[in-house]
């Protein structure tokens, strides 16, 4: 098979070669190491690169195949690890100066389970710094770029991540998600992203950045191998205090269930309100899809949404300036500008202003599992825009007005965080600069398997997710 | 109810003071225009959470379904 043949294969592809002999892992690994000493130049996706351990890991797992033993789909597979994830004995920044040399004695309970499975970890992703910003525009590890334009950002923090599985330099890819982190580069590298509930996939040993809404889960080209990844990373971790015993759904067998008769809601005065122009046709010409499937699209009014920006900007601060406390008093010449920032102004809230943000996620909640009565989930852009250029910090939507980044970014994303919702992004067209546009589809809680439904039966019958960027 | 006064430079010292964090005044300075934008929103949704409806709410800071 050519080089660039086994660079587009998805998980569910190569797990299938790889099962049957047909696919060497070793040969896989290469190719992908290649392409990353290729790419990664331009990109900058990756903080880490685990060349030695991926090849020895590749060659075990060829071996085992070889003798009958396969552990399941992601046995030999090319898998990043976001750097906020403890890698036991590999170097784990969180994209900081001051966790630069980190090696972790233990791995992350996710990485454990990727291991188990057979994964085999080709590198650590570059994100923006502890998580705390939307952008991947590190001062330390530099700035990691889309591949679509390497003019235009990844989005973030799982901005390496995302970079990374849209420019065919791993198959799958963990990120983590606060106030959308793994689906804000999902949407804007073209790639599926899915944050899961708060409580289904284990955050044991994984750097914090906000410990009530913090979430860690897969990146991949197509939904089927989100399932993939999930299934295996998703469970009740005793090791995990904020993990939930509910039992994990075989989800894989439900993607091919019909979605026809399942209920979407478009949120009055917002979904579908400032938005770019290109984001909302896309969005709209997807939820026409949907239709044709059989999918009933209905209007349902919202109001407490207003004001979920000032609830995740007050959450967001507020508990990240908790963790970093002592730091920020000992080591604050080792942030960048940008989080330095934020932490400081973390400082500076009431408590009364913070709780009265987190009895604001219980009203929202409410008025979503209201919503829920009448529909299966609920349909939104994942950003109002699409990739703007590496280092802006204003974002125009409509009408020539510049935003500020921060705010505008989450949009659509913050909802979802606050309310503790599981939400699935999946790429649904590209604006005339060939940039790709996401929309976000959120369930109820626990319920990611509706989601994934939707979202492969969405792109079994597209194709965006097949087209590559130009690498 | 009048309109949320920017947040004077004097506050954000008292501020810095309560939380023994010892900005030098020019990160002290440039955090008075964010500061003032952010307090404004944040009042504001204490303004909305102060709602007799609301009365019965708790914060989320654990989430329930487990």
């Amino acid at each position: 098979m050519a080089r660039t043949d086994l660079l587009n294969l998805t998980i569910s592809e190569a797990a299938a070669l790889l099962e049957r002999g047909a696919l060497s892992p070793v040969e896989l690994t290469e190719t992908v190491l290649q392409r990353i000493a290729v790419v990664d130049k331009t990109l900058n996706a990756y903080i880490t690169v685990c060349g030695e351990q991926a090849r020895e890991v590749a060659r075990a797992a060829e071996k085992m195949i070889r003798a009958g033993y396969h552990l399941g789909p992601l046995h030999g597979i090319p898998i990043a690890i976001k750097d906020n994830i403890y890698t036991r004995g590999v170097r784990t920044t969180a994209g900081s100066k001051i966790l630069s040399d980190f090696i972790p004695a233990e791995d992350a309970t996710v990485t454990t389970r990727l291991k188990r499975a057979g994964a085999v970890i080709v590198g650590k992703t570059n994100m923006h710094e502890f998580a705390w910003g939307g952008t991947t525009d590190n001062p330390h590890y530099g700035t990691c770029r889309n591949p679509w334009n390497p003019e235009r950002f990844p989005a973030g923090s799982s901005g390496g991540s995302g970079a990374a599985v849209a420019a065919r330099t791993c198959l799958g890819a963990l990120g983590t998600d606060t106030g959308g982190s793994i689906r804000l580069p999902s949407s804007v590298n073209g790639i599926v992203g899915i944050r899961p509930t708060i409580g289904r996939v284990s955050n044991h040993n994984v750097v914090p950045l906000a410990w009530t809404m913090d979430t860690v889960s897969p990146m991949a080209r197509t939904v089927e191998d989100c399932v993939l990844m999930f299934g295996i990373i998703a469970g009740y971790d005793p090791l995990d205090d904020h993990s939930a015993q509910v039992p994990v759904p075989h989800y894989l067998g439900d993607l091919a269930r019909a979605v026809r008769g399942l209920r979407v809601g478009v949120i009055r005065d917002y979904s579908l309100a400032h938005v770019q122009r290109a984001v909302g046709d896309a969005v709209r010409a997807a939820l026409e899809t949907l239709e044709s499937l059989g999918v009933e699209v209905e209007e349902i009014a919202m109001p407490s949404i207003q004001g979920n920006i000032s609830a995740q900007l007050t959450i967001e601060s507020c508990e990240p300036s908790t963790f970093h406390q002592e730091w920020l008093r000992t080591r604050a010449a080792d942030y960048g500008e940008d989080v330095r920032t934020l932490l400081e102004l973390g400082e500076m809230y009431l408590a009364t202003h913070y709780l009265q943000a987190q009895r604001y996620r219980s009203v929202l909640r409410k008025e979503f599992l209201e919503g829920f009565t009448r529909v299966d989930a609920f349909v939104t852009p994942t950003l109002p825009f699409t990739a703007t250029p590496c280092g802006a910090t204003k974002v125009v939507i409509e009408n020539n007005q510049e935003e500020d980044m921060l705010s505008a970014i989450m949009q659509f994303t913050g909802v979802p965080s606050l309310a503790g919702l599981p939400a699935l992004s999946v790429p649904v067209g590209f604006d005339a600069e060939g940039l790709p546009v996401g929309m976000q589809v959120i369930g109820r809680p626990f319920d990611e398997g509706t989601l994934f439904r939707l979202g492969h039966a969405y792109q079994r019958a597209t194709d965006w997710h097949t087209r590559a960027p130009g690498l | 109810m009048a309109p949320q006064e920017p947040v004077a430079i004097e506050s954000i010292d008292r501020l810095c003071t309560l939380a023994n964090l010892p900005l030098p005044a020019e990160r002290r300075a440039r955090l008075v225009p964010m500061l003032s934008g952010l307090v404004a929103a944040a009042n504001e949704l204490s303004r909305k959470m102060a709602h007799a409806g609301y009365r019965a709410i708790v914060p989320i800071v654990r989430f329930p379904e487990r």
